[in-house]
C-alpha cells in the first residue's frame, strides 16, 4: 500500500478529531491586538528610562553642576532621587513587560478585560508617579535656587511673596509640559486598549 | 463594535475551523504550539477578510491564506525548533481499531513529514485533503509540473524512510 494512502486513511478517519473553537474565542482572537499596543507601552517605558535617566546621570558627571548642586545644598537629595527613581522605574517596567506576558497568554475573554484593566491601572500609576516626582523635585530645586544661589537670595528676601509665587507657577508649567508629554505618549496607547475593551465587552455575553 | 463583517467571518471560520484545525496537525508537534498557530491563522485571515470578496469559496480561500502562515511563520520559527516529537494525545485512536504495525508506520511517517521542508508539508496537506494539481499550483502559487514534480520527490522521500 502506498504510504500515502495509509496517511490519507488515517487523516481521514481523525478529521473532525479536534477540539472545537467557540465563536467567543474566535473573537477573544480577533481581538489580541491589546498584545501589541501593550508591547508599545513596555517599548516607550523603556526607552524613555533610557533617555531621561541617563540624562539624570550625566548631571552627576557634570563638575560644574555637581559643585552647584552642593553649594544650594541640594546634592544628596538629587542623589537620592535619582537611585530611588531608578528602581521604581525599573520595578514599573517590570510590571508593563509581566502584563505583556499575561496579555499573551490569556486564553478567555474575561481574563484578557482583566489584564486589560490591570494595564490601564499600572500605567495610571505609572505617569502619577512621575508627575508627583518632578512635581517635588522640581518645587525643592527651586526653593533651594532661591535660598542659596548668590545672585538671588538677596532679591528674595526683599520681594519673598513674589518669588514664592512665581515659583509655584513656574512649577505648574512644568508639570504641565510633562503632563503633555505622557498624555501624547501613553494616553493614545490608552485610549486604544479602552477601545479594545469596550469591544471585548459587547462579546462576552 | 461588533460589526456585520466581524459577525460572518466568526460564523464561517467556527464552521471551517477543521480546516485550520488540520493544518496546525501538519506543521506543529504539541498541543501549544497548536493553539498559537490557529491563532495566528485566526488573525491573519481576519486581516485578510476585507480582501476575500467570495468570488471563490471560504474553504479555498482559508486553504491558501493558512497555509501561507504556517509556512511564513515555520521559516520564522524553523531554526528554534530542533526536536520533534510524536505527540500521541494528538492522534487520538479507539482501541478497537489499534493496529500495532500499522500504529508504528504512521508514527514513523509523520515523524517523516515533520522532517519536510514548508512546502513538501504544504503539498502533502492538500494531497491528503483531496485537492487535485489544479487546486494545489493555485493554492501554493506553483505551476501545476512543479507541484507533480515535487509531490513525488515527497513520496519518494517517504517511501525511503518507511522502508530502509
Amino acid at each position: 500500500m502506498d504510504e500515502l494512502e495509509i496517511l490519507k486513511k488515517d487523516w481521514k478517519k481523525n478529521e473532525n478529531a479536534f477540539d472545537q473553537v467557540t465563536e467567543k474565542e474566535i473573537y477573544g482572537m480577533l481581538h489580541k491586538r491589546s498584545s501589541s499596543i501593550v508591547k508599545w507601552i513596555l517599548i516607550i517605558s523603556v526607552l524613555e528610562f533610557l533617555f531621561l535617566r541617563l540624562l539624570d546621570l550625566s548631571i552627576f558627571l557634570d563638575d560644574e553642576y555637581s559643585n552647584r548642586m552642593k553649594e544650594h545644598h541640594i546634592y544628596d537629595f538629587e542623589k537620592f532621587v535619582t537611585i530611588f527613581n531608578f528602581v521604581v522605574l525599573l520595578v514599573f517596567i517590570y510590571y508593563f513587560y509581566r502584563n505583556l506576558k499575561a496579555i499573551n497568554s490569556s486564553s478567555s475573554v474575561k481574563k484578557l478585560m482583566q489584564d486589560i484593566i490591570n494595564t490601564r491601572k499600572i500605567v495610571k500609576y505609572y505617569v502619577w508617579y512621575n508627575l508627583v516626582l518632578v512635581g517635588i523635585t522640581s518645587a525643592i530645586v527651586i526653593y533651594s535656587q532661591f535660598m542659596y544661589d548668590k545672585n538671588i537670595n538677596h532679591l528674595y528676601d526683599k520681594y519673598q511673596l513674589f518669588f514664592i509665587l512665581g515659583g509655584f507657577f513656574f512649577v505648574i508649567i512644568i508639570l504641565l509640559l510633562f503632563w503633555l508629554f505622557y498624555r501624547l505618549l501613553y494616553g493614545i496607547l490608552l485610549r486604544r486598549l479602552q477601545k479594545n475593551y469596550n469591544e471585548l465587552q459587547k462579546i462576552d455575553f | 463594535m461588533k460589526s456585520e463583517s466581524e459577525a460572518l467571518f466568526v460564523k464561517q471560520l467556527k464552521e471551517n475551523q477543521n480546516i485550520i484545525h488540520k493544518i496546525c496537525r501538519l506543521y506543529t508537534t504539541d498541543a501549544d504550539a497548536h493553539k498559537d498557530l490557529f491563532q495566528e491563522i485566526t488573525i491573519q485571515l481576519w486581516k485578510a477578510f476585507p480582501n476575500f470578496r467570495g468570488d471563490s469559496k471560504f474553504t479555498t480561500w482559508a486553504y491558501r491564506v493558512g497555509l501561507n502562515t504556517a509556512i511564513t511563520l515555520y521559516r520564522k520559527k524553523k531554526r528554534t525548533i530542533d526536536t520533534i516529537e510524536f505527540d500521541s494525545t494528538f492522534h487520538k485512536v479507539t482501541q478497537d481499531d489499534y493496529n500495532f504495525e500499522e500504529e508504528e508506520k504512521l508514527k514513523l511517517l509523520y515523524s517523516a513529514i515533520s522532517e519536510l521542508n514548508d512546502i513538501e508539508k504544504a503539498l502533502v496537506f492538500l494531497y491528503l485533503e483531496d485537492k487535485d494539481y489544479t487546486e494545489i499550483s493555485e493554492t501554493l502559487g506553483i505551476s501545476e509540473v512543479n507541484a507533480r514534480v515535487k509531490m513525488n520527490r515527497v513520496k519518494g522521500k517517504l517511501k525511503k524512510i518507511l522502508n530502509p
